[in-house]
């Protein structure tokens, strides 16, 4: 019984400290050499079990980064897509492939957005409603540098 | 042999050279084709830039004859675009799997649609066509499409017939496996576009991914063909 309460309790301190820390739309990690602004997941129907996230992130850093993966509470995988674009017919084709990470150089800002790069999350495990939020945990190289993030689920990209 | 061949080269057949007077026709004539294809051309040309100025999206000049694809709608039900005379259908390709593509698309879909005056929108019809049959049946896209707004209808269909509505509005898609996803979980690359069928169901207009993205200039167009542009 006791031991019950204590596992509650802690639960309870750890999410909210959770919140406290990720609530902010703008996360930093710890050497303030990361900066992710506008994150938000793709709210996508109950049937759908994949989904993206999108989101800029700027190197503030010395050195280049290179984002290699993400993972979330609601699902199985998520991973660094790009999105492929060829002609054909004289049309455009959209296609998208894995791949192992995406560098930003120093300075630089990478956009992950609609119809480009993007975090795809894959196995959805509960399904995200809009209006709610997702956690998310970025990872970084060199290192394993990792920011958590709580991020909006919307239905298009905000203005 | 070898002689009347140097001879020919020398001095061409006799009489070969028309008349003075027949040659000057033949000019003439050449002249008045080559008139008539440049201006046909240009008058090609023009009208071409006339409708593009008009229009946001990229128009087919003329308009095409909409292939009247023969699907299934996410009720199980037979369907057919010919069912919608009357009215303007935006339609796109893509699958459920998608996820950033398709839910891009279909939420600038919805946009559009939700955009347009009240007593348009009964006059406009949203469509969504799977070209992953193998995993999108019926319910799947019912379950998916009217997500995005109530009044947007999915179809599937068998793979020929998919095969067959894709083909006349040039959509090309296919299978991609990703490294390292599971043997069920592949991808499906396709045209990202989405087309305009006015109400005489005739193909007038053609939006790339991104061009979609305005919906205010989308719902001019939209505005322009409901009022027989």
């Amino acid at each position: 019984m006791l031991s019950f309460l204590l596992k509650a309790m802690i639960t309870r301190i750890i999410l909210s400290l959770l919140y406290i820390c990720c609530v902010s739309p703008i996360a930093r990690a710890d050497s303030l050499s990361i900066k992710i602004e506008n994150a938000w997941v793709q709210a996508v129907p109950p049937v759908a079990d994949t989904t993206a996230a999108y989101m800029k992130i700027t190197n503030l850093g010395p050195g280049p980064l290179r984002l290699v993966g993400a993972s979330s509470s609601v699902a199985t995988r998520v991973e660094p897509m790009i999105t492929t674009r060829q002609e054909r017919n004289g049309q455009e084709i959209l296609g998208m492939e894995a791949v192992p990470d995406l560098e930003i150089a120093p300075g630089a800002t990478l956009e992950l957005k609609p119809g480009r790069d993007h975090l795809m999350i894959m196995g959805l495990t509960s399904h995200p409603v809009e209006g709610e939020r997702v956690k998310l945990t970025v990872r970084f190289a060199p290192g394993d540098q990792r920011l958590e993030l709580e991020v909006p689920v919307l239905r298009e990209e905000p203005k | 042999m070898n002689k009347s061949v140097s001879e020919l080269e020398k001095d061409p057949i006799p009489g070969s050279t028309p008349p003075a007077g027949t040659r000057r026709m033949l000019l003439a004539a050449f002249a008045i084709v080559l008139a008539l294809l440049v201006s046909f051309l240009f008058a090609r040309y023009s009208a071409y830039r006339t409708v593009q100025a008009k229009f946001y999206g990229q128009p087919l000049v003329p308009a095409k004859e909409a292939f009247d694809f023969r699907l299934v709608d996410q009720n199980g039900k037979a369907f057919q675009l010919s069912q919608l005379r009357g009215k303007v259908v935006l339609f796109a390709f893509g699958f459920t799997h998608c996820p950033n593509v398709c839910p891009t698309t279909l939420s600038d879909l919805a946009k559009v649609y939700r955009a347009l005056p009240a007593r348009d929108r009964a006059r406009v019809q949203v469509l969504f066509v799977s070209v992953d049959p193998r995993r999108d049946k019926p319910e799947t896209m019912k379950n998916y499409v009217p997500y995005f707004d109530d009044s947007f209808i999915g179809l599937t269909g068998t793979e020929d017939q998919i095969a067959q509505a894709a083909k006349p509005y040039g959509a090309y898609y296919e299978i991609v496996h990703n490294a390292g996803e599971s043997p069920d979980g592949y991808s499906v690359n396709h045209s990202a576009f989405t087309y305009l069928i006015s109400p005489d169901v005739k193909w007038k207009l053609l939006y790339n991914f991104d061009q979609l993205g305005d919906a205010t200039k989308v719902v001019r167009d939209i505005e322009q063909v409901l009022n027989g542009a």
